[in-house]
């Protein structure tokens, strides 16, 4: 695991040694869980997003693989 | 966390309910895996769906699922070192710099390429397809 330093206002670093005492874990515990769950959101909102585009409502004959190599620019 | 990095076939093959890898492609992007695009996904699939398609609708959808990847921080932008980069991989593979940039920005994340190119990319192995990348938990 990497060792990272991370600058922090002071009264942030204190709410979350705070927090952390409250949990039972330590001040890297709680930042590792935080910016976990902060880019499962993110995944999250992002994959709800392209569902409601609605993707494969309509059939274009696939090979698509096929189809970005034969469009793009030659030199 | 592993990421993973989507071509630009991935992204058309979401829409095109036509080819081989749309089941795939679809529970990949719709799932919640940490997924990256290179931002000549969008020149790439804006390309086929109109002038291959001739489907504003469909260009319209892919370019949105391209701006979602962005909005969430998984858009990655060329820069100089990734086109030299790229530039020094496609001449060592004899690959195309299309192929180059996407695997040279893989190798830079860390992170896997999915692709549904077969025969160039995932035969070769620079990337996996979007069922080999389910397999291995991409979800």
């Amino acid at each position: 695991m990497a060792k990272v330093m991370v600058s922090l206002p002071d009264d942030l670093l204190a709410a979350l040694d705070a927090e952390a005492e409250r949990r039972g874990t330590t001040r890297s515990g709680l930042l590792r869980t935080y910016a976990d769950e902060a880019l499962r959101r993110r995944g999250t909102e992002r994959a709800a997003r392209i569902r409601a585009l609605g993707g494969g409502t309509a059939s274009h004959g696939g090979d698509v693989a096929a189809l970005v190599k034969r469009h793009r620019p030659r030199g | 966390m592993t990421t993973w990095l989507t071509d630009a076939s991935v992204l058309l093959a979401w829409e095109d309910r036509a080819d081989d890898h749309h089941e795939d492609a679809k529970r990949l992007l719709e799932g919640d895996a940490q997924l990256v695009t290179l931002d000549l996904a969008w020149y790439e699939v804006t390309n086929v769906a109109i002038t291959a398609w001739c489907d504003d609708d469909a260009a319209r959808r892919v370019q949105r699922v391209v701006s979602a990847l962005d909005d969430a921080g998984g858009l990655v932008r060329c820069d100089r070192s990734l086109i030299a980069d790229a530039g020094e991989l496609a001449a060592v593979h004899r690959m195309s710099a299309y192929d180059a940039a996407y695997a040279a920005t893989a190798h830079r994340l860390g992170a896997h390429l999915v692709s549904c190119d077969l025969r160039d990319l995932v035969r070769r192995g620079f990337g996996v397809s979007p069922s080999q990348a389910l397999e291995m938990g991409a979800a």
